[in-house]
């Protein structure tokens, strides 16, 4: 593979912190997206968080119609173990997901407990596409005001994902990958505002 | 003999797990991540947290400032700039304006910070609960129940001794109205630069295995009461001897022949800045 494990994760990791400490700004992996040559059924973007995110030291789950080629996949690149998703430190629900079934893989996985709240799973979610918009409205921390943003998922997701974060610190964050290469973090400090409904 | 060390010192797995434990911390503001805290080429309690936090973020494309409460030029930040300048090959600066990572000691630097910056900073003891409750494990569960009334007591007794909420740094502060969280040992003075901070600021304590952060925008409340509340110190009718700054952070200096105080900026590159600004001004009117 042509992604250098060191340079190209870094500059990727720098853009997920950039992500994750600014909910609503959308970041591009896509010239580190370019380096990965392997068809292992999900995003080049997701295999670039995998590589990043993944070693023998924590466990992953992948939600997919192809889940054993993927699996199979990410566990030879990152030595990582596969685990069910109550246990799972990292959740991956890809892009051929049923309609639902990222609202019923949320209502599933750790949110960790009140005393270890780092304890819980952190969901990477292929999207048909996350840009800029006015469909979800967010606030929270690291938002100077407010950040407006779309997310082509469909299903009752924002409601499970409220409900698992309603009592904070415990809950889950997310983050979304489209096809453009485009990335977008969630932690559980974010509100979503859609369309007049706070989620 | 010559070594060749990793691009920024550390192997990929750990700055792998020094990642993972930096998003959980962004995540969860003020939320004391444990991490497995490397053997690092300086001791323990001389700024291994902050230095893990750079390494595991600092790319080739990175500039990096290194302060030791306010000098640019101190031998700890001297040798922790020189450790990863030769590891990773980055370009170094004194100028807070030119950097992307800060990494500081007890300081947070007069010039506002941006939102392409990361201020890292070095934590020696990163609860603010442990002065009462020496248990890990009960810390960890006054935190989960919001259980602060010991902190509030800290301060309480401070003002009954001294008549003044009497912690000159490290006062602690409340982040987003739920963890009560240790500043590191900045003066009182740059708390309220921590609220709504434009830049990301994460806080490494190698020594006590913690990574925590207070992502930007975020609420940052600094403890107090409201017939007490939090003052910072005051440096009225004070300036810098050097170049003449009011409303900064000073330090005190005595001399012992001529018996004289007096003052000069703590942050030292702000000054220098400063200076030079004064003499290029001066040319141009001389010129």
């Amino acid at each position: 593979m042509k992604l250098d494990f060191i340079h190209d994760i870094q500059r990727a990791y720098r853009k997920v912190v950039d992500s994750m400490s600014r909910p609503g700004l959308i970041t591009n992996l896509k010239d580190e997206a370019a380096k990965v040559d392997l068809e292992a059924g999900c995003f080049p973007s997701t295999l670039v968080l995998a590589a990043m995110l993944l070693d023998t030291e924590v466990t992953f789950k992948v939600v997919s119609e192809k889940e054993e080629e993927t699996t199979r996949w990410i566990n030879q690149l990152t030595y990582a173990k596969a685990d069910a998703a109550e246990r799972a430190d990292f959740v991956f629900v890809l892009y051929d997901k049923a309609e639902d079934e990222l609202g019923q893989i949320l209502r599933r996985v750790k949110t960790g407990s009140l005393i270890d709240p780092h304890d819980s799973a952190t969901i990477i979610v292929e999207a048909d596409a996350v840009t800029d918009g006015c469909d979800f409205k967010l606030t929270g921390s690291g938002i100077e005001e407010a950040n407006y943003v779309n997310v082509s998922v469909n299903g009752n997701w924002m409601e499970v994902r409220q409900q698992q974060n309603a009592e904070f610190p415990m809950g889950v964050d997310l983050i979304f990958v489209d096809k453009n290469h485009h990335l977008l973090c969630l932690p559980r400090t974010t509100q979503i505002l859609s369309e007049g409904r706070k989620l | 003999m010559q070594i060749h060390y990793n691009f920024a010192f550390f192997d990929e797995g750990s700055k792998r797990e020094i990642r993972r434990a930096t998003l959980k911390a962004i995540a969860i503001p003020g939320y004391q991540v444990p991490f497995a805290s490397r053997e690092m080429p300086i001791a323990r309690g001389w700024g291994t947290g902050g230095l893990q936090l750079t390494l595991s973020l600092i790319g080739k494309d990175d500039v990096l400032k290194v302060i030791d409460q306010g000098s640019d030029e101190s031998v700890n930040a001297v040798n922790i700039k020189k450790l990863v300048m030769k590891t990773a090959g980055i370009k170094t600066t004194e100028e807070t304006q030119e950097a992307t990572i800060i990494q500081s000691r007890h300081r947070i630097p007069e010039i506002p910070l941006t939102e392409g910056q990361i201020l890292v900073l070095q934590v020696p003891l990163p609860e603010p609960l442990r002065d009462y409750e020496p248990s890990e494990y009960n810390t960890k569960r006054l935190h989960a129940e919001k259980e602060y009334s010991g902190a509030w007591l800290m301060l309480f007794e401070q003002i009954m001794k001294y008549g003044h909420m009497a912690s000159d740094f490290d006062h602690p502060v409340m982040v987003e109205n739920r963890y009560v969280m240790a500043p590191s040992p900045i003066p009182r003075f740059d708390n309220p630069k921590m609220h709504y901070s434009k830049a990301l600021i994460l806080l490494g304590a190698g020594r006590e295995k913690k990574i925590y952060a207070v992502p930007p925008y975020t609420k940052v409340v600094s403890l107090a009461f409201d017939d007490y509340p939090f003052e910072v110190e005051s440096f009225e009718d004070k300036h810098c001897r050097l170049c003449g700054a009011t409303g900064v952070y000073l330090d005190e200096l005595f001399n012992e022949e001529t018996g004289e105080t007096y003052y000069q900026c703590n942050d030292t590159s702000y000054c220098l800045s400063r200076l030079n600004e004064q003499s290029e001004s001066r040319g141009v009117q001389h010129g």
